[in-house]
């Protein structure tokens, strides 16, 4: 199945960077296993910020894993600027849902964004911490470096979090329900963070929300799953203009029909 | 202030009552050895074995057994914390470890480790590889099995994340796998070092050849109860050090685990 074509931001340029093609997954033996992911084939190109939505329990966070090279597909394969994935692949890192569970609580919030780079670039340790704390300015947190992460708030925590995965450089980020475990206001806030770098930092997006408001707001384009074992439902086009607003945003007509038509097929899934 | 405060209260109010106690004992034992109750002989006298201790500690005499014992007692422990920490990881980490190596380890752990000590005296003679030997199997059993479960129970996600930033192996298991563990690796460090010191005293015990052990047991057989006493005091202060310093360690070095 192919996308169609759709216009880009302008200064992005087309080309598709990450492959998803003919992936399934079933977990367990193949005769009495649970089908996790019938087949799935979406490509996330080069620029672009896009969503799956999908009712709970279905293989999203799976799907991500897969093309995050965690996890292997059952059948079919993910290509990431060309190559097979088959373990985690340079230029791409994945953001994982828990904050306190993904943070090392034994390190500095900037060793933590350290351990993003430091066995690959042989730099010392004064030109690591200025690449430590060039991530941690973009998201706020310059001054809490010398914290621990058990220190600072839940929405503070997940920046710190974003900051390690930019501080990797990639290509393309994998964001596993980022967003979930923080309270509806600092929800927000990230929303605009990640918004803000994405735009300047030019970085792929590939996002795993089961929130439909947070799926628009945020993306281009909008991968809908159907329930287990999931399917591609159908790809939306985001026309919503950008810069978006997190007040007036959500009163455009364009942001109320998308969000209407996809909330009420998450809801009853076919 | 308050702090200063806190601190006299944790230190010397709150351990009062227990204090108080272990004075009202030391007291009534030496009432009773007045009163002729008890037989010097046999049984301890506080002035006495307090004197005996100070004889013992003012001459330095406590010096060169204490040496021999603690020195015993640091080489097997630190082997056994060294191979039980990497093979803990291996089989935590590595299942192909784990099914290769469990059988056996489960064979071996519920051995009486004291049973070990003749077929040990037997291969390895009776001096100090012998009791380095011991006090290495004893500690390895409580540092190994605590590494493991800790390795296995280590979060997936924390895992994942060394391995979405493209770490080896070898990098999971440091800088991952290791420190999350390591809060439960001293758990079975401190029971280990209990294990070691018992070890290491009995087997100086059985082969009389210096140490702490052997100077208590020559003591009993000689007769010279109030001296034995002394030096079992001794032992005794050398546990409490070494309980007293392992936990400032351990809240040093897994000091995330003690928030809050």
């Amino acid at each position: 199945m192919k996308a169609p074509a759709a216009p880009l931001s302008p200064g992005r340029r087309e080309s598709d960077l990450l492959v998803i093609k003919g992936v399934s997954k079933t977990y367990g033996s193949a005769a009495q296993g649970v089908m996790a992911i019938r087949t799935v084939d979406l490509t996330v190109r080069a620029g672009e910020f896009m969503s799956i939505v999908g009712p709970s329990g279905c293989g999203k966070s799976t799907l991500l894993q897969i093309a995050a090279g965690l996890l292997p597909a059952t059948v079919g394969e993910v290509q990431l600027g060309g190559t097979k994935v088959t373990s985690p692949p340079e230029g791409m890192v994945c953001l994982f849902q828990q904050y306190s569970r993904s943070l090392f609580p034994w390190l500095t919030v900037e060793d933590n964004v350290r351990f993003a780079f430091d066995h690959h670039a042989s730099l010392d340790r004064g030109k690591t911490g200025e690449r430590c704390r060039r991530y941690l300015e973009m998201v706020g947190l310059a001054d809490f470096r010398r914290n621990y992460p058990w220190e600072l708030s839940g929405g503070m925590q997940q920046r710190v979090a974003i900051a390690r995965a930019l501080a990797a450089e990639p290509r393309i980020l994998l964001l596993d329900e980022p967003f979930s475990s923080v309270d509806a206001l600092t929800r927000l806030e990230l929303h605009g963070l990640i918004v803000d770098i994405w735009s300047r930092t030019g970085v792929t997006i590939l996002l795993v929300t089961h929130d439909v408001d947070e799926a628009v707001f945020l993306s281009d384009r909008i991968a809908l799953l159907t329930k287990r074992p999931s399917v591609l439902a159908k790809l939306f086009e985001n026309k919503l203009p950008r810069p978006r607003d997190p007040v007036s945003s959500g009163e455009d007509p364009d942001f109320l029909s998308l969000r209407h038509e996809l909330l009420s097929r998450v809801l009853d899934p076919r | 202030m308050s702090n200063v405060a806190r601190r006299f209260r944790q230190l010397i109010i709150e351990p009062m009552p227990g204090l108080l106690f272990i004075a009202a004992c030391i007291a009534g034992l030496e009432a009773m050895a007045s009163a002729k109750w008890i037989n010097p002989a046999f049984s301890p006298v506080p002035s006495l074995v307090g004197h005996r201790l100070w004889e013992i500690l003012d001459s330095g005499a406590v010096l060169e057994p204490l040496a021999q014992t603690l020195g015993l007692l640091t080489a097997g422990y630190f082997l056994a914390c060294g191979v039980g920490i990497s093979l803990g990881l291996l089989m935590g980490y590595y299942r192909t470890a784990y099914v290769l190596f469990e059988p056996l380890l489960e064979l071996l752990r519920p051995i009486p480790k004291p049973a070990l000590l003749p077929p040990l005296m037997l291969v390895l003679g009776l001096g100090s590889a012998m009791k380095i030997a011991i006090v290495f199997l004893g500690a390895l059993f409580p540092i190994l099995i605590n590494t493991i479960q800790a390795a296995r129970a280590v979060d997936v996600v924390l895992v994942d994340v060394g391995r979405t930033f493209r770490s080896g192996p070898f990098r999971i298991i440091w800088r991952v796998v290791f420190p999350a563990s390591l809060p439960m690796i001293l758990a079975g460090m401190r029971v280990s070092l209990g294990l070691g010191l018992v070890l290491v005293v009995l087997a100086e015990m059985l082969t009389g050849a210096g140490g702490l052990g052997s100077r208590i047991v020559d003591l009993q057989r000689s007769f010279q109860a109030q001296e034995m006493y002394a030096w079992t005091v001794v032992l005794a202060g050398l546990g409490l050090i070494l309980a007293v310093a392992f936990n400032w360690m351990e809240r040093t070095v897994a000091f995330w685990s003690f928030r809050r």
